[in-house]
């Protein structure tokens, strides 16, 4: 599926803005912020297409030298090179207020793509819009309208506290010196990060850095964020306290947030639509109750015996077994569940038996998997 | 003026002054950066140090047997020294930090902010320039005062044009390192090109005043914008050579400065289609 029907997105966008806990509660960790409220509900009215792509491609040129002296001498007087195509021919759209996840393996596409839609790589072909403007020709207005966070690229200065890169920040986005410190104050707040902000950077924590970071790409009140891996590296608990910060900017603030991530649990708990690329093009876009639909077809069943059974049966074979106890994964579209059961439970006294869904990285795993075998 | 236009012109002098702002701004968080830490001072106040002490004695013995060489005296000549090499390594350098951003790929995540590329990474060098300066200014001054005795006596107004010569040769230093880091946009391994520049800055008005270059010499000298980097605020410091012989030479500066920033507009605008990124 390459890009979703018009009335697929219109229904997706209404899910998306309705304050419900459909995405499995993430979303509503916190309230939010009593003067956000009030400061950005009204972003959330716009209906135009926060992000249009159409057709995208870039290629890259890269060097390729053959092995030995020979060959090197020879690349030296006539060089040869290898066109590789990132991105290919990728199309989708993502409206105002969304909170998309944009995943795929390492090499898929995921960061070109990001850079082309801020403004740092100029497509090879194709039609890209960002908040109506196109990232290329009008990078320095878009940049205005965006933040961005690049989880291995820092925008603070290492040796000098975040206060310090904050100021700079402001200027550059030439924000008044008094709306600069209100704002300021709002973000300090928010994210928690005043005890942080007369601290050299070497010297915070990954996660004090991050909470940073986050703060200091929204000092300009972006109308869209862009997040590449923004929780790479992180602990468990840093990690969760980011996502509901995450969760809370684009559930309060309207922000259209965009993040490439391999970690599955920030897509669960801060996106409700998932694109996935692989080898440049988009092989899934739909939202996350769809592609959570997709485990409902896959059973994980684990059963444990009282004595030594014969664990296969049929053509279903256990993907892991001793003795006494065995793991299986059952399509329902072509084995009966209740059947399987059933002829489970006749095998043995039973002492356990578990049913459960593929998880969600399993799911994604699968369909990164399925994409490389068609390749 | 109506209310109303003078509303307009004040919220257009605000909009002015955040423009600039952003530059200051940035200049002044690379001299903060810079002197975070003393320890990043030590390498080139090590180098500058020795360079100071083994020039003062190899003129020392040049003029073991005169009281004059092309117009220098003694003095003059280690004093001449002390400056221009204040001026090569506290403005130099700017290239290698650069050149790692293009090729790393770095830049493209500079590039795309609401400013001039160029102006913003000249601020910022400039920041930086200003605490090398400081450090290095206090170290040649001890060295000079240890080793000849004080300098030429300089008035007021003439240190000023000593100060508007070295932020002018510290801008072509600046805009010419960056404009050689950016031919990383077409060329992989550009350092080449720095240590020719490098080496050609050393020889021209730098280890010795242009006057000591043989006659042809120093024609072709005047047509490149080396003597303007370190030349310049030397020899006005150590051999003032008049009001208008001043003035022209800070005119000559001015006039490569804004070659230099011409020249970098130019390879940015040609080369910002080149830009690649690593990953993907």
């Amino acid at each position: 599926m390459n890009q979703a029907a018009p009335a697929d997105r219109d229904e997706r966008v209404a899910r998306n803005r309705a304050s419900d806990t459909s995405n499995g509660g993430g979303v509503s960790i916190f309230d939010c912020p009593a003067h956000v409220k009030h400061a950005h509900r009204g972003k959330r009215g716009s209906e135009m297409s926060a992000i249009s792509v159409h057709n995208l491609s870039k290629s890259f040129r890269a060097k390729v030298r053959a092995e030995g002296l020979g060959a090197s001498l020879k690349a030296l007087a006539r060089p040869s090179y290898r066109v590789i195509d990132a991105v290919k021919d990728v199309s989708f759209e993502v409206e105002a207020g969304e909170v998309v996840a944009f995943l795929g393996p390492n090499g898929a596409g995921k960061s070109t793509t990001i850079k082309m839609l801020t403004g740092i790589l100029r497509p090879s072909s194709g039609a890209v819009s960002v908040l109506g403007l196109d990232p290329s020709k009008q990078r320095s207005e878009l940049a205005r309208q965006i933040g961005a966070v690049f989880g291995q690229r820092s925008q603070l200065w290492y040796h000098l506290p975040p206060s310090d890169s904050f100021r700079l920040l402001g200027a550059v986005y030439e924000i008044e010196p008094k709306v600069l410190e209100r704002r300021k104050g709002e973000l300090i707040e928010r994210f928690d990060i005043g005890p942080y902000m007369d601290v050299p950077v070497r010297k915070l924590s990954l996660g004090e850095r991050i909470r940073c970071e986050i703060a200091a790409s929204l000092l300009h009140e972006p109308r869209m964020l862009f997040l590449d891996e923004p929780t790479i590296g992180l602990d468990l608990v840093v990690r969760r306290e980011v996502r509901a910060l995450l969760a809370e900017i684009a559930r309060c603030d309207g922000t259209t947030v965009f993040i490439t991530s391999h970690d599955v649990g920030d897509i669960e708990r801060i996106c409700k639509r998932a694109i996935i690329i692989n080898h440049g093009q988009v092989v899934v876009d739909e939202s996350m109750k769809v592609l959570r639909h997709r485990s409902l077809s896959r059973k994980y069943i684990g059963v444990k015996y009282a004595s030594s059974v014969n664990l296969e049966f049929g053509d279903i074979k256990p993907v892991k077994s001793t003795d006494t106890a065995a793991s299986y994964v059952v399509d329902t579209n072509e084995h009966r569940l209740e059947e399987v059961l059933r002829a489970l439970v006749g095998r043995g006294e039973l002492e356990d038996l578990t049913v459960e869904d593929e998880g969600l990285e399993d799911i994604i795993a699968r369909i990164y998997c399925t994409q490389r075998v068609r390749a | 003026m109506s209310d109303a236009a003078q509303r307009a012109n004040s919220k257009a002098r605000l909009r002015a002054r955040l423009k600039v702002r952003k530059y200051a701004v940035a200049a002044s968080s690379a001299l903060r950066e810079r002197t975070a830490y003393r320890g990043s001072f030590l390498g080139s106040a090590i180098a500058y140090g020795l360079f100071v002490f083994v020039f003062s004695r190899i003129w020392a013995s040049a003029y073991s047997d005169r009281t004059d060489i092309d117009g220098y005296g003694h003095v003059q000549m280690v004093w001449y020294f002390i400056v221009a090499e204040l001026s090569s390594f506290a403005f130099s350098g700017s290239f290698w930090s650069l050149a790692r951003d293009m090729k790393s790929g770095d830049v493209a995540y500079l590039v795309s902010r609401p400013y001039s590329f160029v102006f913003y990474s000249y601020a910022q060098g400039m920041g930086r320039a200003v605490a090398n300066c400081m450090v290095l200014l206090l170290e040649g001054a001890v060295l000079g005062l240890l080793t000849v005795g004080p300098p030429p006596a300089v008035s007021p107004g003439q240190a000023f044009g000593v100060l508007v010569a070295m932020v002018l040769a510290g801008s072509v230093y600046f805009l010419l390192n960056l404009a050689l880091a950016m031919t990383s946009f077409w060329v992989e391994e550009n350092a080449a090109f720095y240590w020719i520049f490098q080496k050609l800055a050393l020889i021209v008005g730098t280890l010795i005043p242009i006057e000591l270059l043989p006659a042809k010499a120093q024609i072709v000298a005047w047509w490149t914008p080396f003597p303007s980097m370190s030349y310049v605020p030397a020899r006005l410091f150590s051999a003032w050579p008049g009001d208008a012989g001043a003035g022209e030479l800070l005119a000559y500066q001015a006039a490569w400065v804004a070659f230099s920033a011409l020249l970098c507009h130019c390879v940015y605008a040609l080369g910002r289609d080149k830009l690649t990124v690593n990953g993907g």
